[in-house]
């Protein structure tokens, strides 16, 4: 059975959060791209530096333009008290604080993988342990990306209740 | 249109080209394998039967944070904790998680095949079935479950095509 939340949210901080969830999606796929093309025999540097550019770019929507402002304009005012006076505070506690903090690991993580793509070039091809570090710390994006989409579908739930 | 009926019928379209492609990556894998040999033609069919599959899964994951946001943004956010929600995003992860062991030889192929077939039919399953009332854990012991039943139909397939191992 479904409830109709209380909180109330402006149209300006509804697109904020759909912006902050879909970049977000987008550039987990993106860098998901960049593994699955880094660990081929013959990647194609051309996926390889325009997913890492626009992963990166992504994230960094979602982490600062549309997660940060949602973040200290609205969560900690309207969200926050309503998961800390329900029954399961935890997840303020544990899920949400271990979010906000390994979602900083995010953008410098991309810019790291972009980085490593961009300055080797075409000759990063040639470089299989480079080019295994792209995609290791790409695959990292990846899972810390899933990691706190779940943790962020959680806590809406639970602010829902 | 409103935007719920828009965001189910490219969902719908995601599910299509997923478990379409899913099938049909099978199929071909196992033609391909019946000589023994694959050759450059049919591995370009499966290159782009791969391709279509993975964006299946990109609509099907896009869509389905927009049900999520349609949710929450329009005062539904209780069903976010819906046990049956759960098991979908989990299946869905190890789909994802799947596709990048499977690049990297990292799982056994009878494996790799199972799990890919079971989990795109199991979440096509978990989204069509509105009246399934059944917790987490039931749902994903079915799913383990399934992966190995997938695993032995796919294997009798095999030894009814002679196709070799």
């Amino acid at each position: 059975m479904l409830y109709r939340i209380k909180i109330k949210m402006s149209a300006f901080l509804s697109i904020f959060l759909i912006v902050h969830v879909i970049s977000g999606v987008v550039g987990i796929f993106l860098f998901g791209g960049v593994v699955l093309n880094a660990l081929k025999q013959k990647p194609s540097f051309k996926i390889l530096k325009w997913f890492s550019l626009l992963g990166f770019l992504a994230l960094m929507v979602s982490w600062t333009i549309s997660g940060g402002y949602y973040y200290v304009t609205y969560y900690g005012k309207a969200i926050k008290p309503i998961i800390q006076a329900s029954a399961t505070p935890w997840v303020h506690s544990v899920i949400m604080e271990t979010k906000e903090h390994i979602f900083l690991f995010l953008p410098f993580l991309a810019f790291l993988s972009m980085l490593i793509i961009w300055l080797n070039k075409e000759s990063l091809i040639e470089k299989p342990r480079l080019k295994n570090m792209a995609a290791i710390i790409s695959f990292l994006i990846v899972f810390i990306g899933i990691a706190v989409s779940l943790a962020g579908i959680l806590i809406s739930g639970t602010a829902s209740r | 249109m409103d935007w719920y009926t828009f965001l189910i019928i490219i969902h719908l379209i995601g599910t299509v080209l997923g478990v379409g492609g899913a099938t049909f990556a099978e199929i071909f894998y196992l033609k391909a394998k019946k000589d023994g040999v694959i050759e450059p033609l049919e591995i370009d069919y499966l290159r782009t039967i791969y391709f279509i599959l993975r964006i299946g899964l990109f609509i099907l994951v896009i869509t389905g944070f927009g049900f999520l946001l349609f949710y929450r943004l329009n005062g539904y956010g209780e069903g976010l904790l819906n046990p049956k929600l759960w098991a979908k995003l989990g299946i869905v992860v190890i789909l994802v998680l799947n596709a990048f062991l499977i690049q990297v030889k990292k799982i056994p192929m009878w494996l790799g095949a199972s799990v890919s077939l079971t989990s795109w039919y199991g979440a096509m399953i978990l989204g069509s079935w509105r009246t399934l009332d059944a917790s987490f854990a039931s749902i994903i012991i079915v799913y383990i479950i399934a992966v190995f039943i997938m695993a032995g139909i796919l294997k009798l397939i095999k030894r009814y095509l002679k196709i070799p191992q």
